[in-house]
């Protein structure tokens, strides 16, 4: 459990930040997803995939976290700016730097559903544990990302 | 080419046979189109290149998405808050429960619910035993890494059939002794750190890792310090190769003895020593090791490998005991022969890295044995060979006839994917046990120790036991089906009976290659002459004899 904790809260916090938490309560919304699983356990609860629950318990808290902020912005990173902000580097960084900002932006222009089948994906779930996650079929996590792969290649044709 | 292998995949395979989210059964329809379609491998290829830009954006949102603002909390306090309101609410519940339906009146339930608050309050200021143990292991992981490092202890190993004194520390070397690798091999399989075993450390990481356990913490008194009151600590899992672990430390957390009892019987007492020649702690602990305190069983693991000057069948059986350890055993390309006075274990392409590390670590530990690496692929397994590539373009109709009972597409794909993982997992069986058969003839198995005798049924046994279940699922869903198409087992062989169960494994080879073809014929994964009117009897029939063989070759191997 407790190595389970150390090997994800970083995963888990990465991803509730993409999901428009502000990192304080992204923080916060790790730890309490972490005491619910740990009393889930003691309950005598079995958990097939624990890297699957933790997720999708950290999905929907941090939906509701997100929905209570709607004073505020929600939580922008500010990629870009650090992407394109000025720095020595030779041509290839460069080059390299303008891809990612590209591949970025093509990230944020993808649909939300599309973009949590992607950054679920990314931190190694299955199918059906991105689906159990978002409450949609797996099929449905199929075609998602077939249609986000699909836009994303076009920033390596461009 | 079949009608599957002709088609282009659905528009979302290639990315689900990448991210192994295909059925075994689709991945290989998948693999073969891909073998005969250079637009789909281009496909491919740029897919290969999204997920490589995906990686690199992920490790990018690492490095520059802000760090979490402070520093993580320490669970186990708020884990102890939880095991506390459990305990507490449970009983509550229980006993307020029981009070209503026992009908007492309103003001003794309310009277009892305020005592049991009052017990509650008392009760969180004493510690579950889970709490107790991981504070009490914390205290003593803190307490270890804050001594000097010891350059070297040494620790009295303890096992059902033997004993020996073993050095640990940072500065000692791998002991590559052929007693401690089975000892190895059962560490390694139980997650338990054989390099440190006797520590804190060692224990808190196994105890974390378990999901379901139970602890108790005992105050005790030790022979070899019998001044000192010590505390215990005991484990109980629920999953895992190891069932339970007790460790003992002294008033300052060092860690003085361990017992780790293993799901198979196997038990390891490990007893810190202070001088090796006397075997003695303050010279009592030679004298206080007691006789084992249950009759030694014979380790499912040979604990103790004695090789030769040059290998012999027995350390060839020991090698493919340990590879079925590690479950090298099961379609992995790897092959190991006797030669020169060694075993050699040769690994080709394809072979998982967590199987490669664990046979490299088997050289270590086993004098005899050699370990190589092959570029190329063994020779395809004969199976596949059996299997004649399709050449027609449309669906048997046998197919046709299965899809029109199922009901449709859909469910024909669900259920042949069914039975051809069945059917492959049963053939990594077969192979397996005719591996046996032909490294152990009778005349061979003669010359075999009891001991190893014991090992080479054991294994046999395993194999039968997994192909017989395998068998029974395949029965369960085919016979149903083939007997709805009108087939008969009319034409299953009379059953023989073997004196040995190596050519009962032959017989078993055989008709499984028969089911095999006969399988992968009706479910249009290749064609051949029976793909007709007479596959559900012959089919059936290939299932009774393999049943027959199988029987005989569990009654002899018992």
């Amino acid at each position: 459990m407790a190595q389970l904790f150390v090997d994800t809260r970083e995963d888990v916090y990465r991803y509730l930040l993409t999901l428009g938490v502000h990192p304080p309560k992204a923080q916060e919304t790790v730890q309490e997803v972490f005491l619910r699983l740990y009393s889930t356990l003691r309950k005598g609860e079995k958990i097939e995939s624990l890297r699957g629950w933790v997720f999708r318990v950290a999905h929907n808290l941090g939906l509701k976290v997100r929905a209570r902020q709607e004073t505020e912005e929600a939580f922008e990173p500010q990629l870009e700016r650090q992407l394109t902000a000025p720095a020595e580097t030779v041509e290839q960084d460069l080059l390299e730097r303008e891809k990612m900002v590209r591949f970025h932006r093509a990230v944020e222009d993808l649909s939300e559903q599309q973009k949590r089948c992607l950054f679920l994906r990314m931190e190694g779930l299955h199918y059906p544990e991105i689906a159990s996650t978002l409450g949609i079929s797996a099929s449905a996590v199929g075609e998602f990302l077939r249609r986000a792969f699909l836009r994303l290649r076009k920033v390596r044709d461009e | 080419m079949s009608s599957f292998e002709m088609r282009h995949p659905e528009e979302d395979a290639l990315l689900r046979c990448l991210d192994g989210e295909l059925s075994g059964r689709k991945a290989r329809q998948v693999e073969r189109h891909l073998g005969t379609c250079g637009q789909c491998r281009t496909e491919l290829e740029e897919l290969k290149g999204t997920i490589a830009d995906c990686a690199n954006y992920q490790a990018m949102l690492a490095a520059n998405l802000p760090e979490p603002p402070q520093p993580w909390r320490d669970l186990y306090r708020d884990f102890s808050r939880i095991d506390e309101s459990l305990a507490n609410d449970s009983l509550l519940v229980r006993v307020t429960r029981s009070l209503v339906h026992s009908g007492a009146p309103r003001w003794a339930v309310a009277g009892v619910s305020a005592l049991l608050v009052v017990m509650g309050v008392y009760y969180q200021l004493r510690q579950t035993p889970s709490v107790q143990a991981a504070t009490l292991l914390k205290r003593a992981v803190a307490v270890a890494e804050a001594k000097p490092p010891a350059v070297r202890r040494h620790i009295r190993v303890r096992t059902g059939t033997q004993q020996f004194t073993r050095a640990v520390g940072p500065q000692v070397a791998m002991m590559p002794a052929a007693q401690t690798a089975a000892l190895i091999l059962l560490f390694q399989a139980a997650h338990y750190d054989w390099n440190d075993p006797l520590s804190a450390r060692a224990f808190q990481t196994w105890r974390d890792a378990q999901p379901e356990k139970t602890d108790t913490v005992t105050k005790v008194s030790i022979p070899q310090l019998p001044a000192e009151t010590c505390t215990r600590i005991r484990t109980e899992a629920v999953e895992g190769d190891l069932a339970a672990a007790s460790i003992t430390f002294t008033a300052d957390l060092a860690p003085v003895e361990e017992r780790l009892e293993f799901r198979d019987q196997e038990w390891v007492e490990l007893t810190e020593i202070a001088d090796p020649s006397t075997g003695s702690s303050g010279g009592s602990v030679a004298q206080s090791v007691e006789e084992p305190v249950r009759a030694a069983e014979p380790p499912s693991r040979s604990a103790a490998l004695s090789p030769g000057p040059s290998a012999s069948i027995s350390d060839e059986l020991q090698v493919l005991s340990a590879l079925n350890l590690i479950g090298a055993d099961l379609g992995d390309p790897v092959e190991e022969k006797l030669s020169n006075g060694k075993v050699v274990v040769t690994m080709y392409e394809g072979v998982p890295p967590d199987h490669q590390k664990a046979i490299q670590e088997l050289a270590t530990h086993m004098p005899n044995v050699e370990v190589r690496m092959e570029a190329q692929v063994a020779a395809p397994a004969p199976a596949a060979a059996a299997s004649a590539p399709a050449t027609n373009s449309g669906p048997a109709p046998i197919q046709s006839s299965v899809e029109k009972k199922l009901g449709s597409h859909a469910e024909f794909e669900r259920f042949s994917g069914m039975v051809l993982d069945l059917d492959e997992q049963s053939m990594q069986r077969v192979y397996a046990l005719r591996r046996l058969a032909q490294k152990f003839p009778p005349d061979s198995e003669a010359q075999l120790s009891s001991k190893d005798l014991d090992l080479l049924r054991e294994l046999s046994r395993k194999h039968t036991a997994v192909l017989a279940e395998k068998v029974g699922a395949m029965e369960h869903i085919l016979v149903p089906m083939l007997t709805s198409l009108g087939g008969t087992a009319a034409n299953a062989r009379p059953a023989v009976q073997h004196a040995s169960w190596q050519p009962a494994a032959e017989d078993i080879y055989g008709a499984s290659n028969r089911v095999h073809l006969l399988v992968t014929q009706m479910l249009g994964a290749t064609v051949g002459d029976s793909a007709g009117a007479n596959l559900p009897s012959n089919l059936q029939a290939a299932l009774k004899d393999l049943q027959a063989n199988l029987d005989d070759c569990r009654r002899l191997v018992k």
